[in-house]
């Protein structure tokens, strides 16, 4: 049962929605970004009451830029024409470290919240919700990667 | 779980490198299958076994112990 199909696979890969190049799918990606950079400078410069809003504007879209870019290629390419991606990566055992690291951390996170609620709720902390839920997203993030390469280096 | 993949991919004079292309899945699925320290799913195990023409009972043998 030999399923060999794999296209011609690019470091930043195609499409799976307009074909094209690499290029195509990169300049397509940033512009999306763009545009979606803008729209939460926009709203940060509208909602947030920054006393320079252009300023605040530029600055939220220009650091948002790399993300809302990187979403728009993740929603864009097609996985399969990016080099080194294997036909069925769901039977490949990093697919099994990813579920053990992802149920570890969700696991953790799950403890975190318990403990910062109950703590919250005890000693009446004041946190600002944004840098606390920042720091949670980190922290989970955190969790899973270490959790990853631990799996990763004692069963590799 | 025990298995003979190692001796199956020999005989073939396949890499680690080919077979995991064979069978669509990472080089590292396949050293973590030959060294037992990773049960395939039931898809792999099919795939596994048509890849070197037989059955999967051929390829996998339970542990002693199982």
């Amino acid at each position: 049962m030999n399923t060999n199909t794999t296209p011609r696979q690019t470091r930043w890969g195609r499409s799976r929605l307009f074909g094209g190049g690499s290029i195509a799918l990169v300049a397509v990606s940033v512009g999306i970004g763009a545009v979606l950079s803008s729209g939460i400078g926009g709203l940060f410069a509208t909602f947030g009451n920054p006393t320079k809003p252009w300023l605040a504007f530029a600055v939220v879209a220009i650091v948002t830029l790399p993300v809302s870019a990187a979403l728009a290629w993740v929603i864009l390419v097609d996985r399969t024409t990016i080099t080194g991606a294997t036909r069925n990566p769901d039977d490949s055992i990093e697919n099994i470290w990813f579920e053990r690291a992802a149920l570890g951390a969700f696991g953790d996170l799950m403890i975190v919240l318990g403990l910062g609620a109950a703590a919250f709720a005890v000693f009446g902390l004041d946190i600002a919700p944004a840098l606390l839920l920042s720091a949670l997203f980190v922290l989970a993030s955190a969790d899973f990667a270490v959790r990853y390469l631990r799996i990763s280096k004692a069963e590799g | 779980m025990r298995n003979v993949l190692p001796d199956r991919r020999q005989l073939r004079g396949w890499s680690q490198q080919r077979l995991a292309d064979e069978l669509g899945v990472s080089r590292q699925t396949v050293i973590s299958l030959e060294k037992g320290r990773f049960d395939p799913s039931l898809p792999l195990a099919f795939r596994l076994a048509a890849t070197f023409d037989c059955t999967i009972e051929d390829l996998f043998f339970p542990d002693e112990e199982d």
